[in-house]
């Protein structure tokens, strides 16, 4: 019989406690940064919460649980790791008090521990369900007006009067992220590197996510980290950077365009293959050896780079190591040879000029040329690496091309720099991903805005002057795409307050006695995080919760002076999806929010995916029951998991 | 034990003072293990899937591949703090416990407490025992009751200048004093020794030691003398 070990809940608060004791102090934009070192001597610098949590050495399968679970939150959206083990701590605390208070009775348990593992199981699922049934209404109603919404059109827009200030908030963003992750001293110049970057990637379909899924697929081909010069010096230069020196003489050419090539096998046909038998001057009458052999091949191979030159082509990339033949005969010809480029590299090279790579050497189609305007080797750091330029043409997807050129002083800074600036890239594409809005919840949110709204109804003055813009049966609460808001905890005083309000106006509704407490239980974790934010001062915590609920109290006044004004607008018919009202309160809020912005801003749908990771994550650890210790041949002792349904390991005892 | 529902219900009262206390102190504990947990993690401890048999906190293990439970063996346990024989501050509370209960029969029996140095004064005031002595008695080992001044004499003659723990009454009972003087005569041999080696001394880090153990013989003799006074 496998030893067995019960999990309980204390187990599980304990590691995830130790889990925030780690990363708390480099937790908010005055974290501090840790230095790991290897025995070999290598460093790495971070502030990042998942490259932390996953340095570190992790045998017991909670914790490694609760890290994979990180992993894959950051994954998607490049932030929030910190304050997802912040939240998942705060909440599992609330759930032990919450359960050890009111057991449930309706079963018999063996002892107080199951009842409370019972509750604390019951409470999660609720929690969860709760969530993603309202969460999103109750931000895009009550949360997502405070911010703004900038859309990516306006973001590339070339024109600058309209783009300046959206392009100011997005920079304004991504300097908030860098604060938290790079420091303050660099997190400006990082951001302005950032948007040009951004800027001068368009695509001519030019949907946001498509430039910058393409971006993050591609990162390691479109950055080059060099170091040993300060981060004052990172830059963009046009076209792209091959990771690779040339292998034969590249000789000056002038005249342009450069025709290249992409070849994915060695140039030189292999004729024996390993096993084979050459019978050689058998029943013939002229003597041959083996030297008349290799000379055929080489004549053969004389052809293939007479072929490639009559076509015009001067650079050929391969993938593969070329045989030293291929290489003497290339140089004579006077032809560049890359070898040896990596799988990413080559295939941003085919997307950016047109030309697909060949693995027949014979067989070259003007298809599988492409165009450079140079071709040269540039110098960066102590490495020498091949730069090119596309040729302009029509029917190339891009505009203008351009890769990253990031300094650091010493390896591990440099490797912090790239990391941020390919986080950052996935938090934009959070930000900008459109919310999906299925029909059944779209018609819920019909049955319900009436409902959710009674709140604002008791609130106000003069019910029959708001022209039912919030009680209107057909408005939809959508969360836009691009929201931002300001950071330092706003989104979560405002949540809570929504949360706090929900359950005042639901609290007549027949939920069992234990709905009720859900959404207070939510209210009361999201302040553990501004909690820490100000942990060093809590002064400025109070000062900024009544400034953002300043805000909140005097929204009604703002929207209704607004709606005063435009009532003859809006009193006849529906409105678009309320996006006009959004737009309105965004107006109004344009003095509010420039106060604010001195916090900084974040995006909001990365919070609500990260809302909605933290509570699935509690979710499958409160349904863990039981820890299987399994021997197997490589390790001395390994663990599984099991939930609370008996399963079979797959690895059994191999004694 | 299953416990029926209908039978007993979890009534949930709000729990009391002393339970709010022991209550809050369990948590700040568990605060403390997960913050000094967390440091060892950065160092580069391994966190092991095992728990401590004793007290069910989750084991460390560092690069050595020993084990190490950071609540049994870092942080003052739980329990140990109201055992009287390990704890000075028990000791100090089952004293006053004691006197409390032995005051109302009996008020001439509590100045025995206090031993053999005050019998030469007739004290008319209990003076409380201090907790320095408490330690001194605990670190021996030894039970409560001994005559605290005795540790004291002993501790003199190390070169680690630890003051000894000045008694409450001062008065010395005269069999301590020839004790006294031998333990002078002790030091004052070292000092000599030591001055004749420093003056013919011609290393840098032998003249620094002995310098110093000159400063220890001296602080020594201070806490000597001011023994006898």
């Amino acid at each position: 019989m496998l030893p067995l070990e019960h999990l309980h809940l204390k187990h599980v608060l304990q590691t995830v406690g130790v889990l925030e004791a780690v990363i708390l102090r480099s937790f908010g934009p005055e974290g501090g940064q840790v230095l790991f070192t290897r025995d070999t001597g290598q460093a790495m610098l971070s502030r990042s919460g998942t490259r932390i949590l996953r340095a570190l050495h992790l045998e017991h399968p909670l914790a490694r649980m609760v890290v994979e679970c990180v992993w894959k939150h950051s994954t998607v959206t490049g932030d929030g790791s910190k304050t997802f083990i912040l939240l998942l701590a705060s909440l599992l605390r609330m759930i032990h008090t919450t359960a050890s208070k009111e057991p449930h009775v309706s079963h018999s348990y063996n002892s107080l521990e199951a009842a409370e593992a019972t509750t604390a199981r019951h409470l999660a699922d609720k929690l969860l369900a709760f969530a993603l049934k309202e969460l999103d209404d109750l931000i895009a109603m009550e949360v997502a007006p405070y911010g703004c919404s900038v859309s990516w059109e306006d973001f590339t827009a070339k024109t600058q009067s309209a783009a300046h200030t959206n392009n100011h908030y997005v920079q304004k963003l991504l300097a908030s992220f860098f604060h938290t992750r790079l420091g303050y001293v660099h997190c400006d110049f990082v951001s302005e590197l950032t948007c040009e970057l951004l800027n001068r990637w368009k695509f001519t379909n030019g949907l946001p996510s498509f430039a910058l899924q393409f971006l993050n697929d591609n990162f390691p081909a479109l950055h080059t980290p060099v170091s040993g010069f300060p981060i004052s010096s990172s830059r963009l230069i046009e076209g792209q950077v091959i990771h690779r020196d040339f292998a034969t003489p590249c000789p000056q050419t002038d005249h342009q365009p450069i025709k290249a090539v992409v070849v994915t096998e060695d140039l030189q046909p292999k004729l024996l293959h390993t096993g084979d038998v050459l019978e050689v001057g058998f029943g013939v009458t002229e003597e041959r050896s083996i030297v008349h052999f290799s000379a055929w091949t080489e004549r053969s191979l004389e052809c293939v780079i007479a072929n490639l030159k009559s076509l015009g082509v001067s650079v050929v990339l391969s993938a593969v190591k070329q045989s030293a033949a291929v290489l003497a005969l290339a140089t004579q010809a006077e032809m560049c040879f890359v070898e040896c480029v990596s799988e990413d590299e080559l295939s941003v090279f085919a997307q950016l000029s047109g030309a697909r790579p060949t693995s027949d050497c014979w067989r070259i189609e003007p298809e599988h040329i492409a165009t450079l305007t140079f071709c040269r080797p540039i110098l960066l750091g102590a490495h020498r690496y091949v730069h090119m330029t596309f040729y302009d043409s029509e029917e190339r997807v891009m505009a203008k091309p351009c890769s990253l050129i990031i300094c650091g002083p010493g390896e591990g800074q440099t490797d912090q720099y790239a990391c941020a600036i390919r986080d950052a890239i996935l938090m934009l594409l959070t930000t900008w991903e459109p919310m999906r809005a299925s029909t059944t919840t779209a018609s819920k949110r019909t049955l319900q805005s009436p409902k959710c709204t009674s709140s604002f109804t008791d609130n106000l003055t003069d019910s029959t002057k708001y022209p039912s813009f919030n009680l209107h049966p057909l408005h939809k609460c959508v969360l836009q795409p691009g929201c931002m808001i300001p950071a330092g905890g706003t989104f979560e005083f405002l949540l809570n307050h929504a949360l706090q309000q929900h359950r005042r106006s639901c609290s007549d509704s027949n939920d069992a006695n234990i709905g009720v407490p859900v959404s207070q239980l939510l209210a009361n974790a999201l302040l553990s995080v501004p909690q820490q934010i100000y942990s060093h001062s809590p002064r400025r915590f109070l000062h900024t919760r009544t400034r953002v609920m300043s805000f909140v109290s005097n929204r009604f006044d703002l929207v209704y002076k607004q709606e005063h004004k435009a009532s003859h607008m809006q009193s006849e018919g529906p409105l678009e999806d309320g996006i006009v009202s959004l737009h309105c309160c965004k107006k109004d809020d344009m003095p509010s929010k420039v106060i604010m912005l001195d916090l900084g801003l974040e995006s909001v749908s990365c919070k609500y995916q990260l809302l909605l990771a933290v509570l699935q994550c509690v979710k499958s650890l409160l349904r863990l029951d039981t820890v299987l210790h399994t021997q197997t041949a490589l390790h001395k002792q390994s663990q599984r998991l099991v939930g609370t349904s008996w399963e079979s390991t797959e690895d059994e005892a191999e004694e | 034990m299953a416990l029926n529902g209908d039978d007993e219900d979890f009534e949930w009262e709000p729990p009391t003072e002393a339970e709010m206390k022991v209550i809050q102190a369990r948590r700040e504990r568990q605060d403390k293990i997960s913050k000094l947990m967390g440091d060892y993690l950065l160092k580069g401890y391994k966190m092991l899937g095992e728990c401590c048999d004793v007290c069910g906190t989750i084991l460390l293990q560092d690069r050595q591949q020993k084990n190490y439970c950071v609540s049994c063996q870092e942080l003052d346990s739980d329990i140990d703090k109201d055992n009287p024989a390990l704890n000075a501050q028990a000791a100090l509370s089952q004293v006053r416990e004691r006197q409390l209960a032995a005051q109302s029969p009996a008020p001439s029996q509590a100045p025995e407490l206090n031993g053999g140095p005050s019998s030469s004064q007739p004290s008319v005031s209990v003076p409380q025992p201090r907790p320095e002595h408490c330690e001194g008695a605990a670190a021996g080992g030894r039970g409560l009751l001994p005559p605290p001044a005795v540790p004291s004499p002993s501790a003199a003659p190390s070169t680690a200048a630890l003051a000894p723990a000045r008694p409450a009454v001062s008065p010395q009972s005269p069999a301590l004093r020839p004790v006294l003087q031998e333990a002078e005569e002790a030091v004052l041999t070292k000092l000599r020794w030591a001055t004749t080696q420093l003056q013919g001394s011609a290393s840098l880090e032998a003249s620094i030691q002995l310098c110093s153990l000159i400063t220890s013989c001296a602080n020594s003799l201070r806490s000597l003398k001011e023994l006898s006074q």
